[in-house]
């Protein structure tokens, strides 16, 4: 199932013209060139609109969201793989309290 | 006197508000930019040395998180020589299809199963070290930061349509790293030539 491109992050419109045609239907080669584009949120509100209703509608194309999705959902779970260690968490606060903050 | 103590009090707290917390989220940038544990240490600390003596430039209630990842940047930039062996792409479109191609190949020979069965944790961590610049900095920001385009734009001081050049070019490398990957752990091994001859 084709889901709704997830609110990753509060993404700004690529560009702010609306191109005369925006609404209208694309084929399969215009939306597997802007797939990245529309699962990051990047484009018009015009073009997010056709290009789901075409990816939700594509027996051809869907796989190859599904695919995408996975990937860029497992490559955003890595965030979690590597915190600031502690060590080097306490000498931030040192040099910062040494440039004169007072941390509590 | 105690008017500047004031202030200095205010900044201290400001700070400790609205950038320490953003120290893993650092720390994972300038080990991306580094990729040296000790290197990223220093360059941490350097960034919040510069940023708490920049505080009164940042504009409150502005993303703290994207000014940060600049400074950490533009420390990095100054720790050493800045990377101009960095081979640039401007064809996003080029590279998206490209990629779906790639998955194409990837469902012909098995390997697109790899998302679903395998823990892709390991693996893309070493595709992510492993990923050259200025591919990995863009990938960082984008899809493990969170940033947006324009975010990463600002940040790398490169044009959004670079940053999406880079980005796509630096998923699709590590989409064939992690079909290369399948293929090292079995998943693949058989060709399709092969699977149909079985299936006979």
């Amino acid at each position: 199932m084709l889901a709704t491109p997830a609110s990753r992050r509060p993404r700004p419109e690529i560009g702010t013209q609306r191109m005369p045609n925006e609404m209208a239907p694309i084929d399969c080669r215009t939306a597997v060139q802007k797939l990245w584009d529309f699962l990051d949120e990047e484009l018009t509100a015009e073009r997010m609109e056709v290009m789901h209703k075409h990816l939700r509608e594509c027996s051809h194309c869907l796989p190859h969201t599904e695919f995408a999705e996975r990937f860029l959902a497992a490559l955003h779970a890595t965030r979690n793989d590597r915190p600031c260690p502690s060590v080097v968490r306490q000498k931030v606060i040192e040099s910062l309290r040494t440039a004169g903050m007072t941390v509590s | 006197m105690e008017e500047s103590l004031k202030k200095d009090a205010v900044r201290d707290a400001e700070f400790a508000r609205d950038a320490l917390p953003y120290m893993d989220d650092v720390y994972r940038f300038a080990l991306s930019l580094s990729r040296n544990a000790t290197d990223a240490d220093d360059l941490v600390q350097d960034t919040f040395l510069r940023a708490f003596r920049s505080w009164h430039t940042f504009q409150p209630g502005s993303d703290a998180r994207r000014w940060l990842f600049t400074i950490c940047r533009n420390a990095f930039l100054r720790t050493r020589e800045k990377l101009r062996h960095e081979i640039d792409v401007d064809d996003g479109d080029a590279e998206a299809l490209a990629a779906v191609r790639m998955h194409v190949e990837m469902v012909d020979d098995g390997t697109d199963q790899l998302l679903a069965r395998l823990d892709l944790a390991p693996a893309l961590r070493t595709a992510l070290d492993e990923l050259h610049e200025p591919f990995r900095s863009a990938v960082v920001l984008v899809d493990v930061e969170d940033q947006s385009y324009e975010a990463a734009s600002e940040i790398l001081g490169v044009p959004i349509g670079t940053i999406r050049s880079r980005l796509f070019r630096g998923r699709r490398q590590l989409q064939e790293k992690l079909r290369i990957h399948a293929r090292d752990a079995g998943f693949a091994s058989a060709t399709p030539r092969d699977r149909d001859t079985a299936d006979a």
